[in-house]
């Protein structure tokens, strides 16, 4: 039962402290932190030494790849916030989300939001597919074949593009939601109660004032 | 949020100054400075390395270069000729 509540609940929480700081709960595990973190630093790399600085850009480059096959069977073997199955949402939920997001509704999500969730699918296979076609490259069998080029180009492109929409969705959820997002992916913990002062009025609060009970503030 | 947006100065600062100043190292591009009107085909940049051994796989103007993707005994090389007179410029081993 208590494991149940716990996993359930997205990890173990910490009680408020003394000096008033919200209670946190575990939300991103360590090697999804990693790999995070790992990505960020060799897709940019990889992207600004291309035709610059080959060796930085191969290493890079695999470096990259041996992430995202890292991430992939953690979506597979690891923790309910890292596995695919968890989060993965309907095409559907997602651009329903992404329209209720115009209209300033973010729903509240411990874990992935949908968008959220296809974006991190979305940049996994088109970094693997930016890494396979640049190692294509440098093989005798695909060396100077022009479409294994033109995909490298383009998928490289377009991982950026996701990474800029990508960051950018980050500090907009941040903002609505007074959350900072960016240390949430640094030290792995989210706030467990969420504030009054969301931006989803669609959904209100259900937060008893003096009960003992603990409601689901958020959807997982 | 205040330390992330100072990291990210930080961060593209970096950047900014290492990549420019960086550019091109890997890249060869000068050849000639003939005009283009005044180039020799490139079907005789292949033919220049297909004589010197290399089976080609394609060729790209690179600069003022042009650019002859070869493979010489499973090797791959990048190989650089002047279109104004079809010299080896540079090769660059992949």
């Amino acid at each position: 039962m208590s494991a149940q509540a716990t996993a359930e609940s997205g990890g173990p929480t910490s009680p408020p402290s003394a000096g008033g700081e919200p209670a946190t709960v575990a939300v991103w595990d360590l090697p999804l932190r990693v790999t995070h973190w790992g990505l960020a630093v060799s897709v940019p790399l990889a992207w600004l030494t291309a035709n610059v600085f080959d060796t930085v850009h191969e290493i890079a480059g695999y470096t990259a790849l041996g992430l995202v096959v890292v991430r992939v069977a953690w979506g597979f073997l690891g923790p309910r916030r890292a596995r695919f199955a968890a989060f993965l949402p309907r095409a559907a939920t997602v651009l329903r989300y992404l329209w209720r997001l115009t209209r300033g509704h973010t729903g509240r999500y411990l874990g992935h939001n949908p968008a959220g969730a296809a974006m991190a699918v979305a940049l996994l296979l088109l970094t693997a597919v930016s890494c396979v076609s640049g190692w294509m490259q440098i093989t005798v069998r695909w060396f100077g074949v022009d479409w294994v080029e033109q995909l490298h180009t383009w998928s490289s492109h377009a991982v950026l593009v996701l990474v800029v929409v990508h960051v950018l969705g980050v500090l907009m959820m941040s903002a609505l939601q007074r959350e900072n997002l960016v240390g949430a992916m640094i030290t792995g913990r989210k706030r467990a109660v969420a504030p009054r002062s969301l931006s989803d009025r669609s959904q209100p609060l259900r937060v008893p004032r003096a009960s003992g009970s603990q409601p689901d503030r958020y959807r997982s | 949020m205040d330390k992330v947006i100072k990291a990210s100065i930080v961060v593209g600062l970096l950047l900014g100054v290492a990549v420019p100043g960086a550019a091109l190292a890997d890249g060869f591009k000068n050849c000639t400075k003939v005009a283009k009107t005044a180039w020799k085909p490139a079907s005789e940049a292949e033919a220049a390395a297909r004589t010197a051994g290399y089976e080609v796989r394609k060729s790209k103007i690179e600069g003022s270069c042009y650019e002859v993707y070869g493979v010489k005994e499973g090797k791959l090389f990048e190989l650089f000729y002047s279109p104004e007179d079809l010299s080896l410029k540079h090769t660059k081993a992949k």
